[in-house]
């Protein structure tokens, strides 16, 4: 028996991704979201969180989804990972669970089409259920980005 | 007692300290025969030893301690002030500058301070040969028998305390006490004597401990060393007064019988017989120093506006929580337009003025005098004066100019580089000045005075003044111009090539500046806070640095934009004017688009395409809102699609994750809730 994990579960498509509870600083609703020019195409902008400014990426676009408009399920996660706040875009974000870390397992290279570096691991959930695990400090770097940006120019 | 609690209390109080030490130490250095400045030094070093040793620095108060007795002796005229005493006590400045910086940083504190203190102590010795009188010569011996001997009845600071309230006309007592032989409640009459003289003084020390005596822990009798406001036979005829007391004696101490208690321990056991626990205690006796309480004397230097330190942070989220409830009320000013109910406007207005008073207060909260940053100018100016041999002053005006408290901390660094600078190549060596018919004393005045929403800070030095043709020269030769472009320039451009990266006009390389690194550091780091500098200067009569910031850093007045349906704001204080162009009026110059601006061409920026605005292209239209906006003295037209008006507007980061954003500087939240992003000018301008 490993350790108790509590976990916010949301969706992009048909998948459900998790991340951990301490990590997550709010979910909101869809803010008016004010474009910021000159970024990557994820980079929706930034939108005004009760006074402070906080960058928001599409989590679609960042894992090379097919982007959709939001819909009334759509959330604004919030997540802070050292000095970084970031909001991310999910079609829907409905649930907190405990997982046991026993039943995460370290994921195969490829998962619905998401890099695995991406990933922190897959926890089944019964009932073949699998939840994706993200690995948010990966999800969040920066020199990536950078890199893509080079390959856009 | 958990002293963490008050440690920040403490570096607080003795950065205070250590800044009047360094300022009266200055002024004492003009006028030495000043004796009241000595006595505000004497209160400062006090004081600062009473808190480090209550704090447990040893190393800080065995330094302070000493330079207070050489402070002592030159207070009571036993010695003159002169250049190798200065020397020391500002090199014991620094050490305990250090040792505080140190425990600022989380260390202990302990330093090396033997050599000080030995020069120190050479100074007191040398004192103590010429033998002038009684006090010196105790004062010195008890410093030099201290230090070896750790079984003294009295410790140093204990002595000194008790020397001091001499000195300041209160009288120190020797009390002895005798219960009664039948007495039950020995502590509790031991705690009448105690409380009796705790109303009429202080205890300095007493033996048996306190922590003893409530315990019962003593025979019959106990001593105690007081200051006392009362005459000595007072004070017997108080004490006896208490039932059970069997015997009181009361001796009034002078300094010799001062210092032989302190120096010589047996020779006190041996004089008082009856009381054979002093003596078996005497040699337990250790560090009470703790307990000691400070003298009254020492807190007649108390300051006279009453302050409380308040943590930055705190100042921070109050700001924010603020300028959330200034979008509140935009809102609520919004509403209450449709509701259009009478008494709902009156209480929306009435709020919007108590609201505006109160933004006044939460930002003057934030203002800090610049005396912050200029109290630590005379002492550098002095020390590098010194190293290079010449004579400067340095004249300070408008230090009680205020300032934003993030302005004020970026500050620091940019004003010393330019004072070393004026110091260093502005000021000439006191042969050339007098070659050149000037005083042999240069002058640097730093001035600081509000202009409109800007504070300037000058400084002027009547030196040599900066010679354009060297200027120009080394410019070509490290390459920061051409030689054609050279002769293009204008006096004010060459004078500006000393911000140049890489520049410096410096003959040698001297540790105080002229490495080429500076005056460019210095334009960057003032130009980042918002603010802008300009050098004049006369060849032959000196060089003036003039140092434009802004009030403050977190509220800029701005013009909001809109484009198509982004909204934009760009400072107020870079845009020249606003006008509406011709697109027939934009020309077309070698692929850029220019146009006409009163007598000179300026080019023409199309912000939407700067922007990738997703529904505005001013090229559809064929008249144009325009903004003229300035870097330095370069313009230039930025298209826009329609004005909404100047607004005062609270500066926000995109946070980390967004960074090095093409022409966005940072965002603000409108009266809406919505987030505007507010433009960089300088980056619209090549």
């Amino acid at each position: 028996m490993g350790e108790e994990l509590k976990v916010i579960v949301f969706a992009l498509g048909a998948e459900e991704y998790g991340i951990e509870v301490d990590k997550v600083r709010t979910i909101e609703r869809m803010l008016p979201i004010t474009r910021v020019p000159k970024t990557a195409a994820f980079i929706k902008g930034v939108i005004n969180l009760r006074g402070v400014v906080v960058p928001v990426i599409d989590l679609r676009g960042r894992f090379n989804l097919e982007q959709t408009e939001p819909t009334e399920q759509s959330r604004i996660i919030v997540v802070a990972v050292g000095d970084l706040e970031v909001g991310f875009i999910v079609d829907s974000a409905n649930d907190v669970i405990d997982i046991d870390t026993d039943n995460i397992d370290t994921p195969p290279e490829i998962v619905g089409g998401v890099k695995a570096k991406y990933l922190r691991g897959i926890a089944k959930l019964g009932e073949g259920r699998l939840l994706i695990m993200l690995n948010l400090s990966e999800v969040l770097n920066k020199n990536e980005i950078i890199q893509l940006e080079q390959i856009e120019v | 007692m958990d002293m963490n609690a008050y440690l920040s209390m403490f570096i607080d109080e003795s950065n205070d300290h250590l800044q009047s030490l360094n300022e009266n130490l200055l002024q004492l250095e003009n006028d030495p025969e000043d004796l009241t400045i000595v006595q505000a030094i004497f209160r400062s070093a006090h004081t600062l030893k009473g808190m480090s040793a209550t704090m447990g620095f040893e190393d800080l108060a065995h330094l302070t301690h000493e330079m207070e007795n050489v402070l002592d002796l030159v207070r009571n005229s036993k010695l003159k002030m002169d250049s190798f005493i200065f020397d020391t006590l500002f090199k014991g400045l620094d050490a305990l500058e250090a040792m505080v910086q140190d425990i600022i940083g989380g260390g202990t504190g302990k330093a090396d301070v033997t050599s000080i203190v030995a020069s120190l102590q050479t100074i007191l010795k040398s004192d103590y040969k010429n033998g002038e009188g009684a006090a010196p010569a105790g004062a010195a011996k008890q410093s030099a028998a201290t230090s070896s001997s750790s079984s003294a009845l009295l410790d140093e600071f204990q002595s000194s305390i008790l020397k001091q309230s001499m000195d300041s006309g209160h009288e120190p007592y020797f009390v002895q006490v005798t219960v009664d032989e039948n007495c039950v409640l020995k502590a509790a009459r031991a705690y009448m004597v105690f409380n009796l003289l705790e109303q009429n003084g202080e205890i300095v020390k007493s033996d048996p401990s306190v922590q003893d005596l409530e315990q019962e822990k003593f025979d019959r009798s106990f001593s105690v060393f007081t200051i006392s406001t009362m005459p000595a036979e007072t004070l017997r005829e108080q004490i006896s007064g208490i039932s059970e007391i069997a015997s009181v004696q009361v001796t009034p101490l002078d300094p010799e019988s001062l210092a032989s208690l302190t120096a010589a321990p047996a020779a006190a056991a041996v004089e008082a017989p009856p009381k054979p626990s002093e003596a078996a205690s005497a040699a337990k006796e250790s560090g009470d120093a703790g307990q000691t309480k400070k003298p009254a004397a020492a807190g007649q230097g108390a300051a006279a506006s009453r302050t409380i330190r308040v943590d930055i942070d705190r100042l921070d989220m109050l700001m924010n929580l603020f300028s959330e409830l200034l979008i509140d009320r935009v809102r609520l000013e919004q509403l209450a337009s449709e509701v259009k109910r009478t008494d709902l406007t009156e209480t929306v207005e009435h709020m919007a003025r108590v609201s505006s008073d109160l933004q006044n207060i939460v930002l003057k909260l934030r203002m800090v005098p610049v005396d912050t940053v200029f109290n630590r100018f005379p002492r550098m100016v002095r020390d590098l004066a010194k190293s290079l041999d010449k004579k400067i002053d340095l004249v300070i005006s408008g230090a009680d100019t205020e300032l934003d408290r993030t302005v004020i901390d970026e500050i620091g660094d940019p004003l010393v580089h330019l004072l070393r600078n004026s110091v260093d190549h502005g000021v000439e060596s006191i042969e050339k000045r007098v070659a050149a018919g000037k005083p042999e004393t240069g002058t640097i005045h730093l001035r600081a005075f509000h202009s409109g929403n800007h504070v300037f800070i000058e400084v002027e030095d009547n030196g040599a003044g900066i010679n354009q043709e060297k200027v120009t020269s080394i410019a070509i030769k490290n390459g920061v111009i051409t030689e054609e472009e050279s002769k293009k320039l204008t006096p004010d451009e060459i004078n500006m090539l000393i911000f140049a990266p890489g520049f410096s006009t410096a003959d040698k390389i001297s540790d105080i500046s002229g490495r080429g690194v500076g005056l460019d550091v210095v334009k960057n780091k003032i130009t980042s806070l918002g603010g802008n500098v300009v050098v004049t200067s006369e060849f032959g009569k000196g060089t003036k640095f003039s140092v434009q910031l802004p009030l403050t850093l977190s509220i800029i007045s701005a013009m909001l934009i809109k484009l198509g349906s982004e909204k934009y704001a760009i400072p107020l204080t870079s845009i020249v004017e606003t006008g509406i162009l011709q697109r027939s009026s934009i020309l077309n110059v070698h692929g850029t688009h220019m146009t006409k601006f009163r007598d000179s061409i300026i080019p023409v920026v199309s912000l939407s395409q700067v922007l990738e605005s997703p529904d505005y292209n001013d090229a559809a239209e064929s008249e144009t809102e325009m903004i003229v906006i300035r870097k330095g003295d370069k313009l230039a037209a930025v298209l826009v699609d329609e004005f909404i008006g100047q607004s005062e507007i609270v500066l926000k980061t995109l946070g980390k994750y967004l960074t090095n954003i093409h022409a966005v500087s940072g965002a603000t939240i409108l009266g809406d809730g919505q987030v505007a992003l507010i433009i960089d000018p300088n980056a619209l301008i090549k």
